[in-house]
């Protein structure tokens, strides 16, 4: 196990507090964690793209939201509080390794003035002739580890929306307040994150002969 | 009328619900009109389905459940002197 120094201070002051509503009935922590531990785990294994360092970001998360309980007054909202604990310390330590979360725009696939688009490429390269679910067939190429490798290679700040909306459901507004930033921001975030998926989707079904195209070099 | 870009742009805010009234009609009456952009929604649609479906949460480990246990365990614990 990892000793994990926690900061009081610093796991209350980045999570937006509640407004409280004294008439809701409390519940304890420890059915909180319980109930929301699996989601939770599966949330700190995108973000990190490491279970060992999953395991000590569930920790670090559990031991932040436990001190800051009393900032919870809506239980429906526990899922959301205890992810935006996960984020902030997520955060915190990649600062510490100095592995800095991008948030400053990136877009390496901009680089020509024009957006991948996924959908097109497939539809010029057309990679199953006969097909007549030629799209379809596409995504159908893909095992559970071949989304997760490509997922795991897009940038953090730009997966995070990703895995919140996509994945957990979250609405742009609640996972934009998981994250801290402005709702545009967010949608800017996951678009960006959306073309990432795209290209990084073309470019492993390349990579490792899903497919093949007449000419890679028009990419 | 917006272009295809613009309503590639705005495909999956759309999905998600969050283009407001005005933005979305103005999507949707490029939709009427284009083929190739219903065809995108469509493939959209199916892209976000099959991410949410491999990106299945993993187990908890084990070792993982024991050390949370013992957290809880110690929040469980009543203060000395409350009861």
């Amino acid at each position: 196990m990892i000793p994990i120094a926690v900061e009081p201070s610093a796991s209350r002051s980045a999570v937006p507090v509640e407004a409280p509503e004294p008439d809701v009935e409390r519940r304890p922590f420890a059915d909180v964690a319980r109930e929301h531990l699996d989601r939770l785990y599966g949330y700190c294994v995108r973000l990190t793209n490491d279970p060992s360092d999953a395991e000590d970001l569930v920790q670090d998360t559990l031991i932040r939201a436990m001190r800051a309980h009393d900032d919870l007054r809506d239980p429906a909202r526990a899922r959301s509080w205890l992810f935006a604990i996960a984020t902030n310390a997520w955060r915190d330590r990649s600062r510490s390794r100095g592995r800095e979360v991008r948030t400053v725009p990136f877009d390496a696939l901009a680089a020509d003035g024009q957006e991948f688009s996924l959908f097109q490429a497939i539809a010029i390269e057309d990679p199953f002739p006969y097909s007549d679910e030629l799209h379809l067939d596409f995504l159908r190429l893909f095992r559970d580890d071949d989304v997760r490798e490509v997922f795991g290679s897009i940038t953090p700040a730009f997966r995070v929306p990703l895995i919140l909306t996509v994945v957990h459901g979250f609405s742009c507004k609640e996972a934009a307040a998981i994250v801290g930033v402005p709702l545009g921001t967010l949608l800017s975030r996951l678009h960006r994150g959306r073309k990432q998926l795209e290209r990084g989707l073309w470019d492993y079904a390349c990579a490792n002969g899903l497919i093949t195209t007449t000419d890679e070099d028009d990419r | 009328m917006i272009d295809c870009r613009e309503a590639v742009r705005r495909m999956w805010h759309y999905l998600e619900h969050e283009l407001e009234t005005r933005r979305a009609e103005e999507f949707e009456a490029h939709l009427e009109t284009c083929q190739r952009c219903c065809g995108e929604l469509e493939f959209s649609r199916h892209l976000r389905t099959m991410v949410a479906e491999k990106e299945i949460p993993p187990e908890v480990p084990t070792e993982l459940r024991t050390r949370v246990e013992a957290l809880l365990g110690a929040s469980d614990r009543p203060t000395e002197g409350t009861e």
